[in-house]
């Protein structure tokens, strides 16, 4: 694929742009339309306000705003828009890619650079496509004595757990997609998998440097997760219950950082590990074993990875702020009518922007948090990581649940939140 | 797949026993793993050492230049005295300063001529510039090794001030071709001594925040405190020099032992500690370039005020009869010259002695027994360059 | 061409015997008295000297700079080809770090060899810091040095498979 490119032609220019929409025109018209009808004969359509969805009635609605709305308050509430859209896969997504370019442009500026500046007209705020264009172009190396079936599959896996890691996190009052009562032991039950995952595939990249990087994974995030829950008990106590929404509503008289500082410092630290990031990036330590069990990914694998691992840094985040800061608790400054004396139906629910407002700003700080030791500290090494994980930390969850444990029984907190 | 690994195996074992290297068959009869922190690696440089880790402890250390070997000394025996100096720059590209410095002394001693008061200024003036440079750069890359990414970009973007300087006094960033037996190529620059004087004192205040965000960062001093410990007797045995040797409490330097040009009329002292450890590795070269901006500014004073830079000689100077030896304190130690002459314009023999030649010795030494977390903040302390090894 | 050794009366030649030099003579006797003709000056300049001994006698010479005269470490082991006199001379250039009067001075110790079958003993058991120097001297000039455990190759590449590169007769190709 490497040929020197001809010089720039308007007129070629202008031609291929000719050719893409005659064949776009000739596919659709062609192949594209009688598909869609022939899977609309099948398929039953739903239902809306009384009258059968069909796509004429569709792109009819769309003239009339009043009308489109019934349309889009039916659509947000179907399944396949919350686990897709939001609070789901893509709007996880954004919020992973908006944190890679601010993750490059706030380590830019505390080194005293500028960071990505070119691509975009706007300092660099198209970087991301740029990448993700070129790892989509790159070839795939596959070792020669990898084991292919685990090697292939290792990055999907990983990325679609990170995924799935999403539907559990409450974005706003009512808005998960799914509501399970055992919501944050399902979230250390998905975590559990990272560690395996990166051994299988460390393993199977048949390598010496990937082996060390596996192992070094293992160790590190297994270590860590313990004081992961433990930290986290220290909020169950407090809210009495395992779901997710229930733990921030809970939060309505004050947030839980307040009586549990260390958990959350031990929370804070737990995730740092498990996401690997400096300074607790030994998994991929570049110096001493080339990139860890990352080495042999190129291509789309390393970005299936990357889309992976910045995922999990959303959950993470989002859970702290949900654990600890309140989730989306904060004062309504929205107004609770966007157009008064409006009396159709309305998609606008003060609560609920209120509650993504504060959430997303909350998950953000959050973010700039994780983000900032990679700036400030050189990489651990495996004993005092070990150490840490699983003498220090533990003792201070512990103290924690203990302080927590006093003050439940001294009265001074009620069950399920609130002062006594 | 193990049909098709064995057979390829029986021809590896036998084409590495015939280049001598039966460190694979012999870690995997002994249960250790083999790693060749090899060139292509970004924990290593263009060197290759090959160690065989027993879980997470390093238990054998080879170190295998060689990579980068151009043979300088041969090509030397082929140029006459001024044409070596272009070529012998390159072994160290950044810190060529001294290595042509050495070079130019020794000369100068086999051609019988003194150099100008001014020019003796001018060429130490350049000397201390490159040692600031050159210091920064491996700080730089010691950042990178411990997976510090801010300790890499400020050191380099510090640096730049004195490339800038050094470019306004030589006309080029690196590899400056500015010392020739003889002198140096041309006086100084208009306002070079203001901007001078105005970019060290920035930089002493830079160095003061270095100190508090890169040394005294807790990580790092657990990273690199009693992490290879080379001890006072060791250091003398293996022969060590320059910060690894100053590290290891032995007050050493050259620029004090054997005062070469001006430096017995400059007061400094020579900085050392006595740890032993990778940490003092670490800080002494920090050290240095604090006391080296003290040295920039006593020369810029004490420079006369005019004169000439050089000696002017005949266009293919004919070296006398016999030896000279000289050495020059450069960044990473002792760097010295042995230059042979048998009467023609081309020297017979030049053999050159660097400091990243010598301390490669204590690589082995300290790396068995170690754990393979530390061998970067081993490795890199030793302040080894590996083409100025190689030459 | 001349061998630099050789003790000349031409004005082109550097000045070889400085009388003024304490520590330097003083070396000197130290040695003289007690090795009589095993060692041979030949020459002393500022805070240099050099002295040439039989290879046979080698071991016991650099055994009491070592331990009697505290010249504890080597700076570097240079190899030179003079082919008219049929001979490789091996330089040890010594220095000390714990004595500190001799810290600046360098002891140049130098024996000769045969270029044909050219055998030395090694230094060290003595000096530990010649260890990799020896080896390149090996590979560059072809001295091999009895004692050393690793005579093979270090600087060179895999598949050298010319002469020794510093001898005289290794022609750079094209000059």
């Amino acid at each position: 694929m490497a040929t020197a490119p001809k010089d720039f032609r308007f007129g070629n220019f202008v031609g291929s742009l000719v050719w893409l929409i005659f064949w776009v025109i000739v596919i659709v018209s062609l192949v594209g339309l009688p598909l869609i009808f022939i899977i609309l004969f099948y398929v039953p359509l739903p239902y809306s306000n009384g009258e059968v969805l069909t796509p004429y009635l569709f792109f009819s609605m769309i003239v009339d705003p009043t009308r489109t709305i019934p349309i889009i308050n039916f659509l947000i509430h179907t399944d396949i828009f919350r686990a897709a859209v939001f609070p789901g896969f893509t709007f996880a997504a954004l919020i992973a890619a908006a944190t890679i370019f601010i993750e490059r442009k706030f380590l830019a500026k505390m080194q005293l650079r500028t960071g990505p500046l070119y691509a975009g007209k706007f300092e660099g705020i198209l970087q991301l496509m740029a990448d993700g264009l070129k790892l989509i172009s790159k070839e795939i190396i596959a070792p020669s004595g990898a084991d292919k079936p685990i090697f292939w599959s290792s990055p999907i896996i990983y990325v679609a757990t990170a995924a799935s890691l999403t539907a559990l996190i409450p974005v706003a009052p009512g808005w998960v997609v799914a509501d399970l009562d055992v919501g944050l032991l399902a979230i250390f039950a998905i975590l559990g998998f990272f560690p395996l995952i990166a051994l299988l595939f460390s393993w199977s990249s048949n390598s010496k440097y990937p082996f060390i990087g596996g192992l070094r994974a293992l160790h590190q995030m297994i270590a860590f997760e313990i004081p992961f829950i433990l930290s986290a008990l220290s909020v169950v106590l407090v809210a009495g219950s395992l779901n997710l929404t229930d733990i921030v509503e809970s939060q309505y008289a004050f947030w839980f950082f307040a009586i549990a500082p260390i958990s959350a410092f031990v929370f804070y630290i737990s995730s740092l590990a498990e996401l690997e990031r400096v300074p607790f990036d030994l998994p991929e330590a570049e110096s001493e074993i080339v990139a860890g069990w990352l080495t042999e990914t190129s291509g789309m694998i390393y970005g299936l990875i990357q889309l992976g691992t910045y995922l999990k840094l959303y959950v993470l985040a989002a859970l702290f702020v949900i654990l600890f800061l309140g989730g989306w608790m904060g004062p309504q400054i929205f107004p609770q009518e966007l157009i008064p004396n409006y009396t159709g139906e309305k998609i606008y629910n003060a609560t609920v922007v209120n509650g993504i407002f504060w959430f997303t700003i909350k998950t953000f700080g959050m973010i700039m948090l994780i983000l900032l030791p990679r700036g400030i500290n050189p990489r651990i090494r495996i004993d005092i990581l070990l150490h840490t994980g699983w003498y220090k930390l533990i003792v201070l969850s512990f103290i924690n649940m203990f302080i927590v444990l006093a003050l439940i029984y001294g009265g001074v907190i009620t069950p399920a939140g609130g002062l006594q | 797949m193990t049909n098709k690994f064995s057979d390829s195996f029986e021809k590896k074992l036998e084409d590495t026993t015939k280049l001598g290297l039966e460190v694979v068959r012999e870690s995997a009869e002994e249960n250790l793993m083999t790693l060749s922190v090899g060139p292509q690696h970004p924990g290593s440089g263009h060197f290759r050492f090959i160690i065989k880790v027993d879980g997470d402890y390093i238990v054998y250390c080879d170190p295998d230049p060689g990579y980068v070997h151009r043979g300088e000394e041969k090509m030397c025996e082929y140029r006459n005295f001024i044409q070596n100096i272009p070529h012998l720059e390159r072994p160290v590209i950044h810190d060529s300063t001294h290595i042509t410095y050495s070079y130019s002394l020794a000369v100068e001693e086999l051609l019988g001529i003194e150099v100008p008061r001014r020019g003796q200024f001018i060429r130490a003036i350049a000397s201390e510039l490159n040692r600031q440079v050159y210091t920064l750069y491996w700080l730089a890359i010691y950042g990178i090794f411990l997976g510090h990414s801010t300790m890499f970009m400020w050191p380099a973007g510090d640096r730049e001030l004195f490339i800038d300087l050094l470019a306004a006094l030589t006309g080029a960033r690196v590899t400056h071709a500015f010392n020739i037996p003889g002198g140096v190529r041309n006086d100084i620059p208009d306002g070079f001594k203001e901007k001078c004087l105005q970019y060290v004192s920035y930089f002493e205040k830079r160095l003061k925040e270095y100190e508090d965000i890169f040394y005294n960062n807790p990580l790092f001093r657990q990273r690199t405190e009693n992490v290879g410990i080379l001890s006072k007797e060791n250091a003398i045995k293996l022969g060590v020099t320059g910060s690894v040797l100053r590290a290891s409490g032995i007050p050493y330097d050259v620029r004090k032992v054997e005062p070469y040009d001006v430096y017995d009329e400059i007061d400094f002292k020579v900085q050392y500690m006595k740890t032993c450890d990778s940490f003092a590795r670490a800080y002494v070269p920090f050290l240095d370039m604090r006391e080296s901006c003290n040295i920039i500014r006593q020369l810029l004073e004490k420079m006369p005020g005019s004169g000439e830079v050089r000696v002017k000689l005949q266009s293919n100077p004919k070296g006398r009869i016999g030896e000279a030896y000289k050495r020059v304190e450069s960044g990473r130690g002792a760097l010295s010259y042995y230059i042979v002459s048998d009467g023609s314009s081309r020297p017979y023999r030049v053999k050159i002695s660097v400091g990243s030649f010598r301390n490669i010795l204590a690589l082995p030494h300290l790396l068995v027994g170690s754990k393979l977390g530390d061998m970067p903040s081993i490795y890199w302390a030793l302040n080894y360059w590996p083409v100025e090894a190689d030459r | 061409m001349t061998t630099p050794n050789k003790i000349d009366d031409k004005n082109s030649k550097i000045k070889t015997f400085e009388s003024d030099l304490p520590i330097e003579n003083s070396l000197y006797n130290e040695i003289s008295s007690k090795f009589h003709d095993k060692v041979q000056l030949l020459y002393v300049k500022p805070k240099r000297i050099k002295v040439y001994v039989d290879p046979k006698n080698i071991v016991e010479v650099a055994s009491f700079l070592k331990k009697e005269i505290g010249l504890d470490h080597a700076e570097s082991v240079c190899g030179t080809d003079y082919p008219n006199e049929n001979a490789i001379e091996v330089i040890y250039h010594l220095s000390s770090y714990s004595r500190e009067e001799l810290a600046p001075i360098i002891f140049a110790l130098s024996t000769k060899t045969d270029r044909n079958s050219s055998y030395l003993p090694s230094l060290l058991p003595l000096f530990k810091s010649v260890e990799y120097h020896e080896r390149e001297t090996y590979e560059m000039l072809g001295v091999y040095f009895q004692g050393h455990p690793r005579n093979e190759r270090f600087l060179l590449p895999e598949d050298w498979a010319d002469i020794p590169p510093l001898r005289k007769d290794f022609r750079i190709k094209g000059r």
